[in-house]
């Protein structure tokens, strides 16, 4: 087996952990790539810079690359339609070079895109969560960095764990975050920002809301802000209601509210359930200073779904309010980006079409060989534990499908067969990897070429610069400072 | 701290004895450790494979470990960290802990850890997760 695997997060390292240790004498080659010059994906680009011990799995990933039938290859974007082109000094390598050198393919590319709100569009003063990460992260698609010096209301849209996060972000007293891998511009900017009070908003109730207790805690114990209390009737229908044991303890954290009582402290936060945007109105341009927009609101109540009772969607009571607030953030979730590959992803679940790890057609015919795991295949949903289980599943399907069976489980294998997906339902072609590569160790020759040009990381590259970070973070008594390609290109050069 | 060689194997006979099961209840290997061990550094000894993604320090679920009910009433209880991890793991049961904080004390000689269901049964279940 020749495996290429398309991103290089969570996912992509877990399956390959899981594949070398199922086979560990054979001769299996597996190359991950990423567009991103550094490896390890969200762990890097999406995790909290003050959740460190999350980010402790990437010594696992460290053991896995050492295994040689492994190998890396950062700043490698691979497409079959149009890439990205979202990070500019990507090397390109299109599908048919993938193809014709690998006899099996898994897609571990996540779910990249931010969802945006219909009502509330990209503008100067809205913008998706996803970029405050990034900047935050110095993600190389280097995103502008938010006005924060002229902003004093923040409005969060959304309420999973990103919205937390961020929320977290923004309020924590700047000299919280100072041990941690911020960047030295992040951390100047939020030591000059101007916000006061960030308002989450939610369209439905506490008990629809996505964020999990952790976080939830942590933004109740910052010293410095605290959150305006709930009005008691939020919680009355639910007095009526069995709740699960995650409920329960979610409930009690909200009723009790924050650590700091409200208004005691220099920022403030609010949750404000049952409200859904409907409208951003911009203030005029002329005025110089950055001056509030306004932004509407749908107050809502709970109605079950018509297909399916047990789920509450929101409905609106026809009354509206305003807020006046400064930069709205958007963080409803995210999808699969359907531009590098469009033949392989669902409108409808908004991630590529899969069943239980292997890609399908529209029909649910699979492909030989070709696999997805990770938020790429469920959609973006779920914490490192759960990717991981996903990961390790699919591994199983693959090295099943490769050698009959893994231990007492038989997996349905797709043999030759099995009816392939028929080229008329994909838009483009049909995934034909090679089953004899010429070469079974090396990755294409423009791969080779591009080594060659330093235009490619691998993981010993990577350790370099991960090694670089950490002393430069050192120096200045933090985590690490990252790097930009440019200093990254530096250092390898000399 | 490190989940690597952090438990010393005792003089056979002399440790406290824990039998690690599979989810269906079938034993994987019975082992010996000392007092203050953790069930995941034990495992992580005796090559049983529970994950620790977060190498215990109470970030991930992936170490879950169910149990009886009888042991899972003689350790102190959980703190609302590990209770916040455990909200998210599969297979949640009522006697479930996280593997890196349950510490090992004679009183627990003899209990049996039973890992939570097989990964694979993600697929046959269907089961997605819901938080993120």
């Amino acid at each position: 087996m020749k495996l290429a695997v398309i991103g290089g997060g969570p996912s992509a390292f877990y399956a390959a952990s899981r594949i070398l240790s199922l086979l560990p004498k054979q001769s299996v080659n597996i190359h991950i790539y990423d567009r991103l010059w550094a490896p390890h994906g969200l762990v890097r680009y999406g995790v909290a810079p003050d959740h460190p011990e999350v980010k402790n799995c990437v010594h696992k990933f460290d053991e896995v690359a050492m295994d040689p039938r492994l190998r890396f290859f950062g700043n490698v974007e691979i497409s079959a339609g149009r890439p990205s082109g979202m990070i500019p000094h990507n090397m390109h390598l299109p599908m048919s070079s993938i193809l014709s050198n690998y006899t099996h393919l898994l897609f571990a590319s996540g779910c990249t895109l931010p969802t945006l709100h219909p009502a509330l569009p990209p503008s100067s003063y809205c913008m998706p969560a996803l970029s405050l990460v990034h900047w935050y992260t110095q993600y190389p698609s280097l995103p502008p960095s938010p006005p924060l010096e002229d902003v004093s209301h923040v409005s969060i849209i959304g309420a999973g764990n990103v919205s937390l996060d961020v929320a977290r972000m923004l309020l924590c007293p700047p000299s919280h975050l100072d041990p941690y891998d911020v960047p030295q511009p992040v951390m100047s900017l939020l030591t000059r920002s101007a916000v006061k009070h960030v308002s989450i908003i939610a369209r439905r109730g506490p008990l629809e809301a996505a964020f999990t207790t952790k976080e939830l805690r942590e933004l109740m114990s910052l010293p410095n802000a605290s959150m305006q209390p709930l009005d008691p009737a939020l919680f009355e229908p639910l007095q009526y209601m069995k709740l699960s044991r995650q409920q329960t303890r979610m409930m009690d954290v909200l009723k009790k509210g924050s650590k700091s009582p409200w208004g005691s402290t220099p920022r403030t936060w609010s949750l404000d359930f049952f409200r859904a945007p409907t409208g951003l109105a911009l203030p005029p341009s002329e005025s110089t200073r950055r001056t509030p927009a306004e932004l509407t609101l749908a107050h809502t109540k709970l109605i079950p779904d018509p297909e399916q009772p047990s789920i509450m969607r929101a409905a609106s009571t026809g009354e509206t309010s305003r807020l006046s607030t400064s930069l709205v953030v958007t963080s409803l979730g995210f999808r699969a980006d359907p531009t590098p590959f469009p033949g392989l992803y669902d409108p409808a679940s908004a991630h590529l079409r899969v069943n239980a790890g292997r890609i399908v057609t529209a029909s649910g015919k699979a492909f030989k060989n070709v696999y997805s795991s990770g938020w790429a295949a469920m959609g973006a949903r779920g914490v490192l534990a759960a990717t991981m289980m996903d990961a390790y599943a699919v591994a199983e399907v693959i090295v099943s499908d490769l050698m009959g069976s893994v231990g007492d489980v038989k997996t349905t294998a797709v043999t030759p067969d099995t009816k392939l997906g028929d080229a008329a339902e994909m838009r483009e072609e049909v995934w034909n990897l090679n089953e004899k590569p010429v070469d079974m160790k090396q990755p294409p020759e423009e791969v080779l070429q591009g080594l060659a040009e330093n235009k490619i990381i691998t993981y010993a590259d990577w350790k370099k610069i991960d090694a670089e970070e950490v002393k430069k973070g050192k120096a200045l008594g933090k985590e690490r400072e990252r790097m930009t390609w440019d200093e990254v290109n530096y250092m390898l050069k000399t | 701290a490190s989940r690597h060689g952090g438990v010393v194997r005792p003089e056979p006979g002399t440790g406290i004895k824990i039998h690690f099961n599979d989810s269906k209840g079938n034993l994987i290997k019975t082992v010996e450790a000392n007092e203050g061990d953790d069930i995941l550094g034990i495992a992580h000894e005796y090559d049983i494979d529970l994950e620790g993604a977060c190498e215990g320090s109470v970030a991930c679920s992936t170490c879950h470990v169910i149990l009886p009910q009888e042991y899972y009433d003689i350790l102190p209880e959980p703190e609302d960290d590990e209770n916040d991890m455990l909200d998210m793991a599969f297979g949640l049961t009522d006697t479930s802990r996280l593997g890196c904080q349950v510490k090992l004390t004679k009183e627990l000689d003899g209990m049996t850890a039973t890992l939570p269901s097989a990964t694979r049964n993600m697929f046959v279940d269907g089961k997605k997760p819901t938080h993120h």
